[in-house]
């Protein structure tokens, strides 16, 4: 029998992996750097199933016990989004002498390109500090790596695919996102592969149970801030997501999704939001020169947006009492702009500012009417609005805390924007 | 109906709302004055009365909307026209001036004053010209203005009007009705930024949240992009514009509909989102950005008041301020979102004096009284 195809098993149910969270182990990983609180830096990457120990021996852990339909590797979970392209690849460890053998070349291939490069092309990226080791999923044991690049940038990927075989492989793609519908012909035709479509919003939700679940050492996955207006005091503090219903998860892409989830399988769709991440890339382009997500969010953080926009005092010349609105909250958003002496005396990184915080706090007020509508305290925000954007983590944490005088916690999880696709991935080990 | 009357006050009569960018005046010009009442009137009031009705232009940025007056209104026993200035709250300093030149203080009259502007300039209008402002709360005069004029008519017209057939461009219809019964209602003010209110009786009232995404936003900003300068510019090149060259829509992600939760192919998905492109930067036109910023600063306030109708419970959605001024994209948009997002449970309505509500609640607390059958 092929050790990359499938294994004709019986019906066990694969118990081996998400188990439920472990004790967090505090033994420090080799090759770790510590996540000093507060800071931006990279936090090492999460170990999963610590008691589990990787090895290079031919020794694999698969139980017998756990036999299942296994699909023939490569293992991947597409989500194919509005700007992003985000990838989840397993990277099996537990490879006998015997499968490395078998293996075709291109599969070899494709792993040693993808886990010996951390950037692809011009544009593709893999966050290492992401990685997920020493995982078990479907009787495997290996490595979880996450990828992005821009979806401007498919057929670039598409290329690849076709150049390196990729149909030849006879491995089912799941993707979702709206480019899985797009680019469904696309792939067909450029590089002969079936794409099985998955929805973007059940992906995301199944990826963010999974995630959470299984990261058990290491830096937590889900996390909230603490103090959040004081930059002396504010730190991130690590949350267990255990009991998580009802939760509300804000989608932060190209544009919003916002979701009520009540258990794993019942959810709603309760708004969205146009003015999201791809706004606020897009405007500051257009008002700044910049050209990448990272520039705006550089500028931005050096601005000062009291400067482009109207406060209350700016009005009232102080508070406005009747109403609870305190002098320094923002009643217009570049409503000081109207004016030509104003524009000519703000900076570029003035307007970054502005537009991140006008984005970011609309974000947060419609977050907060749904969470009062639906009764629901926890508010989850996820996507990749949010990747190396603690400004706009530290606004929402601060703004759900603040207007809702305590009642709301705004929490995060550290795999941001790659839900959607670990969701993809799950489907194709575990067909729902 | 009895009069109930009470001291009046003294003339002239004005109710003034001083906002983030415009400052909103009504002016009561009594056309009842006897021969004697006008031989004993002080000169300095005489000449306040024919400069501002003589006038539709004053100074290089006041302006008298002559076409909202209401003419033979009744208020406090007295007859006359009600007039409708604005100016931006950018020249209140000369406003002031000009309320000191012309000796203001002599005449004795309360000043009632809405809006933050009466407590941002309270002491200049003190120590500039010597007046003293009765300060009120702009939502209370909001709805006590709106209340009033609906119920006095425009010369014999309605007030209070929606569109018919908002989603299709060669029957959509503009039709009069009337508030009657108005309570509850949700009464979304966009001026420079935004507040929503559920009324539920005259008195009876909650400001049920706000958007600083407002009116001065989408002027803002479009000064920014397209380097226009005032109000209408900016809806000049946004009647011409196409803001789906700047918009990224559900189409250009999925390739068509996202059915699966209702969003239509041509849904916004990210406003701006094709900005991002530096081709598709150089290929649009300032025209298509100002559109672009009208679409989505009306889209977002839309869908902001749909979801507190929808908490609130409260079908009528009734949209005021100078954001809607001569904006006929706005109303448009806003009562086709309503319609369409509730598939047809909402209804946006819209009052001809858009923006001018607060200055005659104000007014009215001058004159507390109950108007004449």
């Amino acid at each position: 029998m092929a050790f990359n195809g499938h294994q004709r098993d019986d019906d066990a149910v694969d118990e081996d992996e998400t188990p439920s969270k472990q004790p967090r182990s505090n033994k420090e990983m080799p090759g770790y750097f510590r996540n000093e609180p507060g800071s931006e830096a990279a936090a090492p990457a999460g170990r999963a199933t610590p008691d589990r120990r990787s090895s290079n021996s031919t020794a694999r852990h698969r139980s017998d016990s756990v036999k299942k339909t296994r699909p023939p590797f490569p293992w991947f979970g597409m989500d194919i989004g509005g700007t992003l392209v985000k990838l989840v690849y397993f990277e099996p460890k537990d490879i006998t002498a015997e499968e490395e053998q078998e293996e075709v070349e291109n599969l070899k291939s494709i792993r040693r390109y993808l886990t010996s490069n951390t950037a692809y092309g011009k544009t593709g990226i893999r966050d290492v500090h992401l990685e997920l080791q020493d995982l078990t999923l479907c009787g495997r044991t290996g490595n979880l790596h996450f990828i992005r690049f821009p979806t401007h940038d498919l057929p670039a990927f598409l290329q690849m695919g076709r150049n390196k075989h990729f149909s030849s492989l006879h491995t089912t793609l799941c993707a979702t996102g709206g480019g899985a519908y797009k680019f469904e012909s696309d792939f067909r035709t450029m590089a002969d592969l079936q794409l099985h479509k998955l929805d973007e919003l059940d992906c995301l939700i199944r990826g963010v149970l999974y995630i959470d679940s299984v990261v058990s050492s290491g830096p937590s996955e889900c996390y909230y801030f603490e103090n959040p207006t004081d930059p002396d005091h504010c730190v991130q503090k690590p949350y267990t997501l255990e009991n998580p219903y009802p939760l509300l998860l804000v989608n932060i892409g190209s544009g919003v999704s916002i979701l009520a989830v009540y258990s794993e399988n019942n959810y709603k769709r309760v708004t969205g939001t146009s003015l999201g991440g791809g706004t606020f890339l897009g405007l500051c382009c257009l008002l700044t020169g910049c050209s990448t997500f990272e520039e705006a969010l550089e500028m931005a953080s050096q601005g000062e947006s009291t400067r482009v926009d109207k406060l209350v005092r700016d009005i009232y010349g102080g508070d406005y009492e009747r109403f609870g609105l305190p002098g320094w909250a923002v009643a217009s958003s570049f409503g000081n702009m109207m004016s030509k002496e104003k524009r000519e005396s703000v900076s570029k990184e003035d307007l970054a500012r502005a537009t991140l915080v006008t984005i970011t706090n609309n974000i947060g007020s419609i977050t907060r009417m749904c969470a009062l509508n639906e009764n629901i305290e926890r508010v989850v925000f996820v996507g990749n609005f949010l990747r190396v954007n603690t400004l706009s983590m530290k606004l929402l944490a601060y703004a759900m805390d603040y207007w809702s005088k305590g009642q709301l916690k705004a929490l995060f999880l550290r795999h941001e924007g790659y839900f959607g696709a670990v969701g993809a991935l799950l489907e194709l080990l575990h067909p729902s | 109906m009895k009069l109930i009357t009470e001291k009046k006050p003294a003339f002239p009569w004005f109710g003034m709302d001083i906002g983030g960018t415009l400052v909103k005046l009504v002016y009561f010009e009594p056309v009842d004055i006897t021969a004697e009442e006008e031989q004993e009137e002080v000169e300095n009031l005489k000449s306040i009365r024919r400069y501002l009705t003589s006038n539709v232009a004053y100074g290089k940025t006041g302006v008298r909307d002559v076409h909202l007056e209401l003419r033979n209104l009744t208020m406090c026993g007295r007859t006359g026209n009600l007039h409708f200035i604005r100016f931006p709250t950018q020249a209140m300093p000369r406003f002031i001036q000009m309320g000191r030149d012309k000796n203001f203080s002599s005449l004795h009259t309360t000043l009632c004053a809405t809006g933050g502007g009466a407590y941002k300039f309270e002491n200049d209008f003190r120590t500039m010209a010597d007046l003293e402002l009765l300060k009120l709360d702009e939502l209370d005069c909001l709805i006590r203005g709106l209340l009033f004029v609906d119920r006095v008519g425009f010369n014999g017209h309605p007030e209070c009007y929606y569109f018919q057939n908002p989603s299709d461009t060669q029957s959509c219809v503009k039709k009069p009705c009337t508030l009657d019964n108005p309570f509850p209602m949700l009464l979304v003010n966009i001026g420079s930024g935004v507040s929503i209110l559920a009324v539920y009786s005259e008195n009876n009232y909650k400001r049920v949240t706000g958007t600083s995404l407002g009116g001065g936003t989408f002027l803002g900003l479009c000064c920014l992009l397209t380097g226009c300068e005032t109000f209408e510019e900016a809806l000049e090149m946004a009647s011409k514009g196409d803001s789906t060259n700047v918009d990224k829509l559900v189409k250009d992600i999925y390739g068509g509909d996202y059915e699966r939760f209702g969003l239509q192919g041509s849904a916004v998905a990210s406003s701006f989102g094709h900005m991002m492109s530096k081709e598709k930067r150089d290929s649009i036109s300032k025209e298509d950005l100002a559109r672009a910023t009208l679409v989505t600063i009306t889209n977002n306030i839309g869908s902001i008041a749909r979801m507190c109708a929808v908490n609130e419970k409260i079908e009528r959605v009734v949209f005021v301020g100078n954001f809607l001024r001569i904006n006929t994209v706005s109303t448009k948009l806003l009562a086709y979102a309503m319609d369409f997002w509730s598939k047809g449970q909402l209804r946006a309505l819209f009052l001809e004096h858009e923006g001018y509500f607060g200055a005659v609640g104000a007014l009215m607390e001058l004159l507390k009284t109950t108007e004449d059958p």
